[in-house]
């Protein structure tokens, strides 16, 4: 293997692994602060990707005001998700009715994206677009050439992974999160309103699976299989360390890299590679590479 | 006491002589398609029992009964295709396939059940997909993309089914009523009664003498050996299988039909998967609602989830029980009404 390749596997195998990070990141944090393992968090990257298709191509709207547009769209779908199935079952007796409500959900939103945009594969430009070839703008450093598309993808990866970690460690607003995530109850006491903070949990996760979905959108045809690629992030978060964020985010980067090396070596047995690995984590080191702060809620 | 048992009784009665006359009367009314759905419906059922174990009785969610089913169907198709070298009696090659795969489920599960819930079910979906990965890739066993066809046709007693469906849908009847027998006997042996003291309360389990990893153990490799059965069932019936069958998608559907019709109901889970496999069928040809059918399936999933987590069986009983409290209040002095359990 040659360096050339070599790099070339490392920034695409890292630009998906940002991607499954940032599916994982919102994962965790529903886990962490309702319980909720949400079995629809592929389908919210493949609803986000669609969302940005149709936003960009179909209605043909600017960058500089799709984007914001696009972000809150992103939120009320999040907002939408949670009134819609974590508020009436908030109470449910029954733990997995909820994770089933989740599998129905992914069912309910790979049936409307097929309505709303049909059930064929559709292509999306890159953001930066290389004028004479109307393909993605590459990037040569010394005879290597690398796609833009995946460096924005890890530069968005990394904002978003920043922005989290600000909000988290920072700001007063995680503290209130963190704080109902550990205790509803005590945080209800403190007068923390324990609603306000599920709902921004929701729009956050929600909107970072989302625009994963819209960054890898051009790197991959934007079709309704796209939610599969959740696995990948459960596989991250495990890897990582449940309930974790900072090893949810190294353990997704590492599934990325894993499963780009393993397409060379082992070429359509990738997947299994990587949920292999995934097993042997699970029967070796169930507590993941960075174990866990918070007990495991779901 | 006694007079809700007695009442209980007629309404079994009654969903058997129902199931009796939809077995004598169903085989003479539609054609081969048809019938062919409804006989996966009911193998679906067989699947879905091993689930009503795990996640009815044991509180366990498992996503791996399609790898084994999968395992089952590929053992079968090769034990009666002749890609081995021999072709053996069909029967056997089902047995032998349900057999396997409950030693296989025995196996995993000891390696697999000392993860707890949901690293578990974690666990079951890599199981999903790295089954899924070989099916499609390993020519060797399992005829790569292709799959495997040829497989012979089924015979009992010299009589050959070939393709007929119906002889096939009596045959499923009986495997499906024994597999629904062990279940309930199951649900009243100690097997059955450890897995519903570790569903409430693993700990408190554990405290009572329960062999909390034994117990899950026994009930994976059951799980496995209906899973096993039913892979077998549909290769032969199909007399071709491929990979396509077994994807993650798929094993979810499982855990719906499961759901829907009332994880911890034995008429519960066969309702369900004939819900969820003919339905679709059924209104496949209506103008204006074959476009949204698979979305108000999602929806009904979500909807029964929020209102009656136990399914249309559940709902059924709680209706059920209602009605009673209603008549008695009406006949003598009010009786003290019962919570309706979630579990039961």
């Amino acid at each position: 293997m040659n360096l050339n390749v070599m790099l070339s596997l490392l920034v695409n195998g890292t630009a998906m692994g940002m991607v499954y990070a940032l599916m994982a990141m919102g994962i965790i944090l529903l886990v962490r602060a309702i319980g909720v393992l949400n079995f629809a968090q592929g389908d919210f990257l493949m609803l986000g990707a669609y969302v940005a298709l149709g936003l960009l191509v179909d209605l043909k709207l600017p960058l500089p005001i799709m984007i914001p547009v696009a972000l809150l769209a992103y939120a009320m779908i999040g907002l939408i998700f949670m009134f819609c199935i974590y508020w009436p079952l908030r109470n449910a007796k029954y733990p997995a009715a909820i994770v089933i409500a989740t599998i129905g959900t992914s069912i309910m939103i790979k049936e409307l994206v097929t309505i709303i945009w049909g059930s064929l594969p559709r292509p999306m430009p890159p953001l930066l677009e290389n004028e004479e070839t109307g393909g993605g703008l590459l990037l040569e450093i010394s005879g290597v050439k690398l796609q833009w598309q995946m460096l924005i993808t890890m530069m968005v990866g990394i904002a978003a992974i920043i922005l989290v970690f600000v909000l988290f460690e920072k700001l007063y607003a995680g503290r209130m999160m963190e704080a109902a995530a550990q205790d509803k109850y005590s945080a209800e006491l403190l007068g923390i309103p324990t609603i306000l903070t599920v709902a921004a949990t929701y729009v956050i996760s929600i909107s970072l699976a989302s625009v994963g979905g819209f960054m890898m959108a051009p790197l991959l045809t934007v079709n309704v299989t796209l939610g599969t690629l959740q696995l990948r992030a459960f596989a991250g978060v495990i890897i990582g360390g449940m309930g974790n964020i900072k090893g949810a985010i190294i353990g997704s980067i590492f599934v990325g890299l894993l499963e780009s090396f393993a397409s060379v070596w082992v070429g359509a047995y990738k997947d299994a590679v990587v949920f292999i690995v995934l097993l042997l984590f699970l029967i070796f080191r169930p507590q993941g590479l960075f174990g866990m702060k918070i007990k495991d809620k779901a | 006491m006694e007079n809700t048992k007695a009442k209980v009784k007629i309404s079994t009665i009654l969903l058997f002589a129902l199931c009796i006359a939809a077995v004598l009367f169903l085989p003479g009314q539609t054609n081969d398609y048809s019938m062919r759905v409804v006989n996966n419906a009911l193998i679906f059922a067989i699947v879905s029992y091993g689930l009503s174990i795990m996640l009815g009785m044991g509180g366990q969610l498992t996503f791996g009964g399609l790898a084994f089913m999968g395992g089952g169907a590929f053992t079968a198709a090769n034990l009666c295709s002749g890609r081995l070298g021999f072709w053996l009696d069909p029967v056997l090659a089902i047995l032998i396939s349900a057999l396997l795969m409950g030693v296989m489920a025995f196996g995993l599960g000891l390696i697999l059940l000392k993860l707890k819930d949901t690293y578990f079910t974690f666990s079951t979906i890599a199981l999903v997909q790295v089954a899924y990965t070989f099916f499609v890739n390993y020519k060797p066993l399992f005829g790569g993309a292709g799959g495997i066809s040829n497989i012979a046709e089924m015979k009992i007693f010299g009589v050959g089914f070939g393709n007929n469906y119906n002889l096939w849908f009596y045959f499923l009847v009986v495997v499906l009523a024994i597999v629904a027998f062990v279940v309930e006997r199951i649900r009243q042996t100690q097997l059955g009664r450890s897995l519903a003291s570790i569903r409430d309360n693993d700990t408190a389990a554990l405290t009572l003498g329960v062999n909390v990893y034994r117990t899950k153990v026994l009930a994976f490799a059951i799980a496995g050996i209906f899973a096993g059965l039913a892979g077998a069932c549909y290769a032969l019936q199909m007399r071709f299988i491929g990979a396509d069958m077994f994807t993650y998608e798929r094993s979810t559907l499982f855990i719906i039909m499961a759901m829907v019709g009332g994880v911890n109901n034995s008429f519960g889970i066969i309702i369900g998967s004939l819900v969820i496999t003919v339905l679709p069928e059924v209104l496949r040809g209506v103008p204006g609602i074959d476009r949204y059918l698979q979305l108000s399936y999602g929806l009904l999933v979500i909807v029964l989830m929020v209102f009656m987590p136990m399914g249309l069986a559940g709902m059924a009983s709680a209706l059920s029980k209602r009605f009673k409290a209603f008549i008695s209040k009406k006949a003598n002095a009010p009786v003290a009404e019962k919570e309706v359990g979630v579990h039961e």
